[in-house]
């Protein structure tokens, strides 16, 4: 067992930015969390003194330099909306960081797709490769207006008609394009997983090998996403949420089906994963 | 730790009177993921209900948060008994604190056969959870029902000279009298209260929001009603030296310390540390405090000392 890996930290509020439809960017302060995060991994948080069970949020983004680590969320029931409501200079108890992450294989075309508030740990991920020899391309959807102003690219298209993109990850020079049925401008029109096809079609049979699926999003898409690594044949690793107690491994309270080489078993999302091979999960 | 905090139950020499609860932390290592939590500061570890044979457990949704507390349908997902004992037990530290063991059967005679196969471990004590509320079969169907309780403790005693613990329901009509036939079966010890049966529903779906439809309701929303039977089991108890491990929504030293005036000799801790992982340390240093300031020597001295108000009839 590995003793002693997450911290019990309070974290004061340094910025707190609201989106449209209820989407925010919360940034903690902790140098320890900033310092130790692996992408994928995510923080249980005391939302407010009312409510004393604890709620699971991913860590998009960290600046170990000057320990601090942004959030994003929605607020979708009373947990996320008391969140909502704290303020700049508040403090949280924040429980992290938790859980195994993405594992980065030899695969040099890693293809991150995230949906929805399933976008942060792509952008995590893309944050620890954008200075490697690893050449990521980032497919993020939303049915809501994205929590950023999308812009155009100057970035080279693997997608033609589709120019916008992430601002953030264009400062890190991360390729992206995003996805929508809403009909946003430069935004592609369609499934984040119609979008990831044109990509692959375009890639020779020898850079295909190259890529490896890494995706976080709602249960629909992740099942598409799986699908599509099939078809592919490419190998693949998803993020998953289940409702959580304790997020250590304790309380067996978030637990998925998963296939094991002995059978059937019910392992922790919150020790055990969040991340899973996506074969063994769908 | 804290010289007065040292106390005995049932045998068994305690570092602190805190006893951390089953199904809140795993087989005993979960929590030390956590940086400043050690297992040296509480007095026992309750491991996860094992059953014989290894079981999956219910389909999530498997806890929910309700109005103070929370309600959890588990389904005893564990590797089995011989798992536990093989691979489990051996990495236990054995020298940071004591381990029970907490069994679950779904035959009188499945009782028996697990006591006997941890009688020959070095388990520091049984506990018989007789009070599961999210099984089919067995668990809270032989708590509520005091002459089952009787054959299951009868068993269990007969296969095993560690010190047993009964896990008592609080889901029915006289938890006293289950508790003088626990006694009479000769259990060592009473765990008062287990969990509660609720419910919750998402109205979106108009389902229950637990897979298992029920669960079991814990955390502070439960404290008052758990101080109760801890009250009501020890009028019995305490005639017989029975100890109670007290539980059910102790969040603070104070709710530590009303338990224990109501006759818990030592007191459970679950949902406590899915608020706070490190709420151990804050509940040792009050209790400690306390002593000191009430001028006793252990928490022995506090066991029970409940003074009652004696005009309980109604106002003229
Ligand atoms: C590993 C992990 C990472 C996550 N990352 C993010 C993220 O980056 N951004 C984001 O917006 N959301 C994320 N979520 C989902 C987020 O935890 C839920 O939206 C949140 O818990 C809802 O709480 P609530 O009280 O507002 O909603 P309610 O529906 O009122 O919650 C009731 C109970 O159900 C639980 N619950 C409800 N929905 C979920 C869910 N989808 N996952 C887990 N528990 C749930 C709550 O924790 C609470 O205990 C993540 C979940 C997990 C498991
Ligand atoms: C997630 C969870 C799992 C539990 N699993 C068990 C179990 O396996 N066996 C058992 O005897 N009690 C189990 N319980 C009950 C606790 O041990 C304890 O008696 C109860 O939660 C009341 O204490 P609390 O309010 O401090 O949590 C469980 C409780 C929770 C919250
Ligand atoms: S939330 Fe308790 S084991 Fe995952």
């Amino acid at each position: 067992m590995n003793r002693s890996t997450i911290q019990v930290v309070d974290c004061q509020i340094l910025a707190h930015y609201q989106f449209e439809s209820a989407q925010f960017i919360l940034t903690l302060a902790s140098d320890s969390i900033a310092q130790k995060t692996k992408p994928g991994q995510f923080v249980h948080i005391t939302v407010s003194d009312a409510l004393a069970m604890r709620r699971p949020i991913s860590i998009m983004s960290v600046d170990a330099k000057n320990g601090t680590f942004d959030l994003l969320y929605k607020v979708v029931g009373e947990g996320t909306r008391q969140l909502s409501e704290r303020k700049v200079g508040d403090v949280l108890s924040i429980i992290g960081p938790i859980g195994n992450g993405f594992k980065l294989t030899d695969k040099k075309l890693p293809l991150l797709i995230g949906g929805g508030v399933g976008m942060p740990p792509m952008i995590a991920i893309a944050q620890q490769i954008k200075d490697t020899d690893y050449d990521p391309f980032v497919i993020l959807g939303s049915e809501v207006p994205f929590p950023f102003t999308p812009e155009l690219s100057k970035m080279g298209n693997p997608c033609p008609k589709v120019s916008h993109t992430m601002p953030l990850l264009e400062g890190w020079g991360v390729a992206c394009r995003l996805a929508s049925l809403q009909g946003y401008e430069g935004v592609f029109k369609g499934f984040v997983t119609d979008l990831a096809r044109t990509y692959l079609d375009a890639l020779s049979v020898e850079d295909l090998v190259q890529v490896e699926v890494y995706a976080c999003g709602p249960h629909p898409m992740l099942e598409a996403v799986a699908n599509l690594a099939k078809e592919y044949n490419l190998p693949c690793q998803v993020s998953l949420e289940e409702y959580m107690a304790c997020a250590v491994g304790g309380c067996a309270g978030c637990v998925v089906k998963v296939q094991t080489n002995q059978g059937v078993a019910m392992k922790r999302v919150c020790v055990d994963g969040p991340v899973f091979d996506v074969t063994t999960v769908f | 730790m804290q010289k007065n905090l040292k106390t005995e139950f049932c045998g068994l020499k305690l570092n602190s009177p805190i006893v951390l609860l089953s199904g809140c932390v795993g087989f005993g290592e979960e929590y030390t993921r956590i940086d400043g939590f050690s297992n040296a500061d509480v007095g026992a570890i309750c491991l996860k209900g094992t059953t014989l044979e290894p079981r999956l457990g219910n389909m999530p949704h498997r806890v929910t948060e309700t109005p103070s507390g929370m309600i959890n349908a588990i389904g005893l997902q564990n590797p089995g008994t011989d798992m536990v004992i093989n691979d489990i037990m051996p990495n236990l530290d054995k020298s940071e604190t004591r381990f029970i063991i907490n069994i679950s059967g779904s035959s009188v005679e499945e009782y028996g056969e697990i006591t006997k196969r941890f009688d020959d471990t070095d388990i520091d004590a049984i506990e018989i959870n007789i009070s599961c509320p999210n099984v089919k079969e067995g668990g809270v169907a032989f708590g509520n029902d005091p002459d089952m309780s009787y054959r299951v403790v009868d068993i269990c005693r007969k296969n095993t000279s560690k010190a047993i613990i009964t896990k008592l329901s609080p889901n029915q009509t006289d938890i006293a009298f289950s508790a003088q036939r626990c006694i009479d079966a000769g259990t060592d010890g009473l765990a008062v209260i287990n969990t509660l049966m609720g419910m919750s529903i998402d109205t979106n779906t108009k389902k229950p929001i637990i897979g298992n439809n029920q669960g079991g309701l814990s955390g502070p929303a439960i404290k008052p009603i758990a101080l109760l039977k801890v009250h009501q089991v020890y009028q019995i108890s305490k005639h017989h030296n029975v100890p109670i491990i007290g539980q059910g929504g102790i969040t603070t030293a104070n709710d530590a310390i009303e338990f224990i005036v109501a006759g818990a000799a030592t007191i459970g801790i679950g949902t406590a540390l899915f608020y706070n992982p490190l709420v151990c340390h804050k509940i040792n240093d009050g209790i400690s405090q306390y002593l000191t300031d009430n001028k006793l020597d252990s928490i022995d001295e506090l066991v029970g000392t409940l003074a009652l108000n004696n005009f309980i009839s109604s106002c003229k």
